[in-house]
């Protein structure tokens, strides 16, 4: 097994060609994740490759476990440590991972988890997907909670996220999860690697981590609270703490947006789709714009609500029958017209396909 | 009489050309037609993997359903309806990895099903990572320094668990392949059979080749008698140098079906839902109030 001491780290700034699951594992690692604990499943089973190869390299330790519910478990063990740990899967193995998800947002644990989604319900098909964000942004498991969720739209996205996730999963200590699909994990793109980049310098001091307890009272993780009202101060504590992500991290983009006449929200692979759509339109003197959501969770609800109040017509797309629909309506709510355009069970959509509808909506056609 | 036509379903198999998989489900029709099931009474249940996939090319009822949970989808079917003959198809991540604790536990309840695993030491839906069979320094693309880990022995934790019919077969040897699932189906309780299988597109190690330098029936160890747990164990941890086919372990026992008084009447589905015994409870009930 080659030793710590035997890595060649890259030259900085180099761009190298890149799938997106390998982006996400080389932002992990860059980040200092030294844990990962996984199980196969398609389409994101080149992480877990990835990361078997590298983490003895680096000084990690990788694990595939026997299920993802040890997976997800392992990775609250980690984190009860206080070392930088993830998982990753996909849809079906999600679901699965739910329970444990609860507890790490109940016990508020900094835990990544990567979900490359699929189509479903059930077991679906291995296509990409976008059926999974009710799951991911309305928390997944029970019990009153958020996690943080960032939906990339590429490659350098999946890199770049996915060591964001690390910082804010410490930062909040809340469990954040990348939510992207077969189509971004298996896309191939440049990434610029930056071995320079450091974490945020605010990062509070682990003072919770089970690490022993020398000289100090023993600590305690928990998420059970069964004393009168403690779990109800519980719940308003992290509310609060979901309250302070709302304000301070929301994330996205807009692309064309000043003088569009038709506004398109779509996030990871439907937003490179819009864009592209977005592209022709203009090509043609055709004023559509792009709102692109980053942060899934914090939903960018007032700059959205800002940009498409002034364009009057929103078109949400989206690979389901209309799940994030449901945030741009809250959002705007009522302020402008809303249409949408989606498909699902892993059928892909073309920027032509989108393209026509808006003129269609336009009236144009 | 039933022909082996029969129970062809039709569907293209989409299995990797000298996939032993078609070994097991040559040995399977075979069985079929030697006990004279019809396709109509058969169900077979499946998880995900490319052992799952083996119902769909079966004409008979099936189920194939999520990965690692075949044994309780099984085992709630077989008490809903126990004239069904219940066969289950796993792959060795589907039964002992992900479905590891179903695996335990339905040994212990002993439904009369038959638990037919597709041991190939891999992974081969999710493209050849380590299974929870695969040996010590198995490497692949996924445990690329080999794997550390000890093997789960399916045969032994079985025998461990009193597991009322415990046999290995495998693809290389199919008529006795075909007797020994014939001996499961007809068996009355919980019988394992796992079925050593190579892979060639993602195991190297454990070829056609391998397996054929090592097999031997247990029957040709005069001494060795199936009854005896502690022997069969023993014999279960052969592997290696030799590697024993054939029936381990044979403890007949009530089987759980057996034990629920409800199903003396008769399948679930065909029995009536009587309110009169409903309301025999509530009156007790506001009786006591
Ligand atoms: C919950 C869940 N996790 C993971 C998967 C992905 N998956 C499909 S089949 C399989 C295992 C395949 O190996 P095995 O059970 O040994 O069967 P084989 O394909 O070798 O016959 C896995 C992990 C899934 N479908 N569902």
């Amino acid at each position: 097994m080659p030793s710590a001491a035997m890595i060649t780290t890259p030259k900085k700034s180099n761009k190298i060609l890149m799938a997106g699951n390998k982006a996400i594992a080389e932002g992990a690692i860059l980040a200092g994740c030294r844990y990962y604990f996984g199980y196969p499943i398609t389409p994101q089973n080149e992480i877990p490759a990835h990361m078997a190869k590298r983490m003895p390299q680096v000084g990690g330790c990788f694990v595939q476990a026997e299920s993802e519910l040890a997976a997800i478990n392992m990775v609250f063990g980690a984190a009860a440590v206080g070392v930088r740990c993830m998982t990753s899967s996909s849809s079906p193995g999600i679901s699965l991972m739910q329970e444990g998800i609860s507890y790490l947002a109940g016990a508020e644990l900094p835990a990544v988890i990567v979900n490359i989604c699929r189509g479903g319900p059930g077991l679906g098909n291995i296509s990409g997907s976008q059926g999974d964000y009710f799951q991911a942004t309305r928390g997944g498991g029970h019990g009153d909670y958020r996690t943080i969720v960032l939906g990339p739209a590429s490659v350098q996205e999946m890199y770049d996220l996915t060591f964001a996730a690390f910082d804010l999963a410490d930062y909040y200590r809340i469990p954040v999860m990348i939510l992207a699909d077969g189509v971004l994990g298996q896309m191939m793109e440049p990434v610029v690697l930056d071995p320079d980049r450091r974490s945020r310098s605010d990062l509070p001091e682990k003072n919770w981590a089970l690490t022993g307890a020398k000289n100090r009272p023993p600590r305690v993780i928990k998420s059970l609270y069964m004393g009168e009202g403690e779990l109800e101060e519980h719940n308003l504590r992290l509310d609060k703490k979901y309250r302070k992500i709302q304000s301070q991290e929301v994330r996205y983009e807009e692309y064309w947006v000043d003088d569009a006449n038709l506004l398109l929200v779509a996030y990871g692979s439907s937003a490179r789709i819009s864009k592209a759509a977005v592209n022709m339109a203009r090509k043609r003197g055709i004023a559509l714009g792009l709102f692109r959501p980053i942060s899934l969770y914090p939903f960018p609800s007032a700059a959205l609500a800002a940009r498409a109040v002034k364009i009057g017509r929103v078109l949400t797309v989206e690979m389901n029958t209309g799940q994030m629909i449901e945030d741009v309506r809250l959002a705007v709510n009522g302020s402008c017209q809303t249409f949408f355009y989606g498909r699902p069970g892993g059928g892909v959509f073309d920027h032509e396909e989108i393209f026509q509808y808006c003129l269609r909506l336009m009236g144009q056609a | 009489m039933l022909s082996r036509e029969e129970y062809h379903s039709g569907v293209k198999e989409a299995w990797c050309p000298g996939c032993g998989n078609f070994g097991i489900l040559n040995a399977e029709k075979r069985a079929l037609v030697e006990l004279q099931l019809a396709p109509e009474k058969i169900l077979i249940v499946s998880g995900i993997g490319q052992a799952g996939k083996f119902p769909h090319y079966l004409r008979c009822n099936f189920f194939n359903g999520l990965h690692g949970r075949a044994l309780p989808v099984a085992l709630a079917a077989k008490l809903a309806n126990p004239e069904l003959t219940v066969i289950v198809h796993n792959g060795d991540g589907d039964c002992y990895g992900e479905g590891g604790n179903h695996f335990i536990h339905t040994i212990r309840r002993n439904p009369d099903i038959t638990c037919i695993v597709h041991n190939n030491k891999v992974y081969g839906l999710t493209k050849g990572q380590a299974s929870p069979t695969s040996d010590k320094g198995f490497k692949t693309k996924v445990q690329p320094y080999g794997v550390i880990h000890e093997p789960l022995n399916p045969l032994a934790l079985a025998i461990s668990l009193d597991c009322s019919f415990v046999a290995r077969g495998y693809v290389g040897d199919l008529q006795f392949l075909a007797e020994l699932i014939k001996a499961g189906i007809q068996h009355k309780g919980f019988a394992l059979i796992d079925i050593l299988q190579p892979c060639p597109t993602f195991n190297r190690v454990n070829t056609f080749r391998w397996y054929e330098e090592r097999v031997y029936h247990l029957e040709e160890d005069r001494e060795f008698d199936p009854k005896n747990q502690l022997k069969a164990f023993h014999k279960a941890l052969e592997w290696g140098e030799r590697i024993p086919l054939g029936v381990f372990y044979l403890h007949p026992k009530p089987t759980m079906e057996e034990q629920i008084p409800a199903l003396a009447a008769g399948p679930l589905y065909r029995q009536k839902i009587q309110p009169s015994k409903v309301l025999d409870i509530m009156e007790e009930l506001s009786a006591l109030s």
